[in-house]
């Protein structure tokens, strides 16, 4: 075992599936000679060359486009689009082609590739430089949504994504890129694409969340359970299929839930996961299920009391579950 | 070679100096284009298949020009007037007809949109209604193709509205710098659905973009059909051998609407009646009568040979049945992830 931080985790995963497969080439905005604005892709310009590590123009619909044509004929594209808020451009290539090309052409092309976007707020980046919009793609069946928490899972779910059969929307949140250690193996694994992990386990309430909102959710249970809330904690980690199974099973032992995200609310995946549970697990409630989300505004105000005010927390979370258990 | 030398060489008998056996491999995929074309929109207008149908009656020659004798493993990127590719490069006339009837038999097995021809074995992509959408998907089979050094080569078919595209614009820039193995066929029919080319641009030549990309673009006449081939095939040796795209611009012309419920009372009769003198088939039939490769009976009895082949191919289709609906849950995903099913 080594430590280290989600950054390397993704660096290691790209150098060890480039080393493994000569199919997998990347492409994206200065990832090559710059080795990407957040360094994911340093030293691979080097080891790899300019055919497998391609410095774009910028190009949204080229990247996310070109990367559906190379899949098409037998490569494992890995393109980059530098921050989610400019995912924009190519969501016509993204849902109009990397979706429902197996679906449209009745499986006769696929588009095997994973666009590794980096997301996500509470560092200070204002209305371009922080939007999580990881339920675009949450409705669009055909894509596969991953939003890693740990450099675990972060490198074996890339390692997974870039292994697999389908083209696969890698959520990166660059808070955690350099805030968060954690421990990986030396050797070669993978973490299997929809599953979600129970991080810890309790019988008084089920609190689920991805990405950063999960590390909040950590906090929030450190304080409640030394109020005496045994809580369960389920990182979600793949978005879309999701894994209904373990959060429907949690919630049947607790019959209390708190779901958690970083975006804005109305239309999120906590919206599906939410409306699941009343579907499917109605009669084990003791509560009604509730959301904390990102409000309801265009994007993360830029002055930083505003984005704190935007963004959900540990406090906001507990409070939450207070409310959830006095019902 | 100078240009001088060429000019002495080439034949002014219309032919360009092609190969005979590719003279007529190339009226035979025009005609067979017009016939399966003008048997579709008869079969639409009877009720035989659903949704809608796009005609590419008058522009045919700047389909079957470029793809006549690809590669299977070369891919064509097509929008919805590409019939003439997609029987050119291959695909059987059962597959092309099985499409539009969306029957089992078809290789998309019914879940895509009309006209939208695909193969993989014949290296045919599935079109996407989004405008020049394929054009960058098929810029990325090229940039493929380079990465594994590869020498198969890319065609996009596209009319001139789709150039408005940004992403029209991001393929062709990423072409041009490194130099892809592609072909761009741009088909002027001046006509983008009900908007016309002056209102799609300030030029009149859109192979005048290429220079923006640093490659070369030619306009060239789209109605004749051993010019497209000969100026095409030109192109494909120039990116199989690593110099880079081209983009062709064919000057045509479509005689009916954009689709069957367009009466395309937007154009003048007058324009039309200019443009049906410059129809491709008779044009290529003089040619190949004057040089004695075609007689008037060679040509009947083709005519007769497609027909039958038509015929038969629509017969074998509508012997055939719809998958069950249920197969709607397939291909969304590998088998890794498959569709929960409802109960309704």
């Amino acid at each position: 075992m080594k430590t280290v931080s989600f950054i390397q985790a993704i660096n290691e995963a790209l150098f060890e599936e480039m080393e493994r497969d000569e199919r997998v080439f990347l492409i994206g905005q200065d990832i090559g000679i710059y080795g990407g604005v957040f360094k994911a892709t340093k030293g691979l310009l080097d080891k790899f060359g300019p055919l497998r590590v391609i410095d774009a123009p910028i190009s949204e619909v080229y990247i996310a486009g070109g990367s559906v044509g190379a899949a098409m004929v037998g490569l494992k594209p890995v393109p980059e689009i530098q921050f989610a808020d400019f995912i924009t451009p190519s969501m016509d290539q993204i849902i109009q082609q990397a979706a429902k090309m197996r679906y449209r052409s009745g499986g006769q092309w696929t588009s095997p590739m994973t666009l590794r976007v980096c997301c996500g707020g509470e560092v200070g980046g204002g209305p371009y430089h922080s939007q999580t919009n990881e339920q675009w793609f949450f409705s669009q069946p055909g894509l596969i949504v991953v939003l890693p928490s740990t450099p675990y899972d972060a490198k074996g779910l890339l390692k997974a994504a870039i292994r697999g059969d389908d083209p696969v929307i890698f959520f990166e949140h660059k808070k955690l890129y350099r805030m968060i250690k954690g421990e990986i193996p030396d050797e070669d694994y993978t973490v299997p694409i929809g599953k979600a992990a129970v991080r810890k386990e309790g019988k008084d309430i089920t609190l689920v969340a991805y990405g950063l909102m999960y590390h909040k959710c950590l906090q929030a249970v450190e304080t409640l359970e030394k109020e005496g809330l045994s809580c369960e904690l389920i990182d979600m980690r793949t978005l879309l299929p999701w894994d209904r199974e373990t959060i429907l099973e949690s919630v049947k032992k607790t019959s209390r839930a708190v779901l958690v995200q970083e975006n804005t609310k109305t239309g999120g995946v906590m919206a599906e996961v939410a409306a699941t549970i009343m579907e499917e697990v109605f009669d084990y409630l003791d509560a009604p299920v509730q959301r904390v989300c990102g409000l309801d505004v265009p994007n993360a105000p830029f002055a930083p009391p505003m984005e704190h005010f935007f963004l959900p927390n540990a406090e906001k979370i507990a409070r939450v579950a207070r409310k959830v258990m006095e019902f | 070679m100078p240009a001088s030398k060429a000019a002495k060489k080439a034949p002014q008998d219309g032919t360009y100096g092609l190969p005979e056996a590719t003279l007529m491999g190339l009226y035979e995929y025009l005609m067979t284009t017009r016939m399966v074309d003008e048997r579709f929109r008869k079969l639409y207008r009877q009720g035989r298949f659903a949704g809608t149908y796009y005609s590419a009656v008058g522009q045919e020659a700047t389909t079957v020009g470029p793809t006549y004798g690809l590669r299977d493993e070369d891919i064509i990127a097509p929008s919805h007037r590409e019939l003439g590719a997609a029987i050119t490069k291959g695909i059987p006339l059962v597959e092309i007809f099985a499409h539009n009837f969306a029957r089992r038999n078809s290789p998309d097995k019914g879940k895509t949109h009309p006209c939208h021809y695909s193969s993989r074995a014949k290296g045919v992509m599935v079109a996407a209604s989004t405008l020049a959408g394929q054009t960058v998907v098929g810029t990325g089979c090229a940039m493929a193709f380079k990465i594994m050094k590869k020498d198969n080569i890319v065609i996009s078919f596209f009319g001139e509205g789709a150039t408005s595209r940004g992403g029209w614009h991001e393929a062709l820039n990423f072409a041009g710098i490194h130099k892809l193995p592609a072909l761009y066929i741009c088909q002027n029919n001046f006509w983008a659905e009900s908007v016309p080319s002056t209102l799609q641009a300030g030029i009149e030549d859109f192979s005048d973009r290429a220079k923006a990309y640093g490659f070369p673009g030619i306009t060239i006449d789209g109605n004749d059909i051993f010019l497209v081939h000969k100026i095409s095939n030109e192109a494909i040796t120039r990116a199989r051998t690593g110099e880079g795209p081209t983009l062709i611009e064919c000057k045509t012309y479509r005689y009916y609407g954009h689709s069957e419920i367009d009466p395309a009372d937007y154009r003048r009769d007058e324009e039309i009646e200019v443009w049906k003198k410059k129809d491709p088939i008779p044009r290529a039939e003089k040619i190949l009568l004057d040089i004695g490769l075609l007689t008037m009976e060679k040509r009947e009895s083709l005519v007769e040979r497609i027909n039958q082949e038509i015929e038969d191919a629509i017969a074998v289709c509508e012997k055939e049945e719809y998958y069950p609906p249920e197969e709607a849950y397939n291909d969304v995903y590998s088998d890794q992830f498959p569709v929960r099913r409802e109960e309704y």
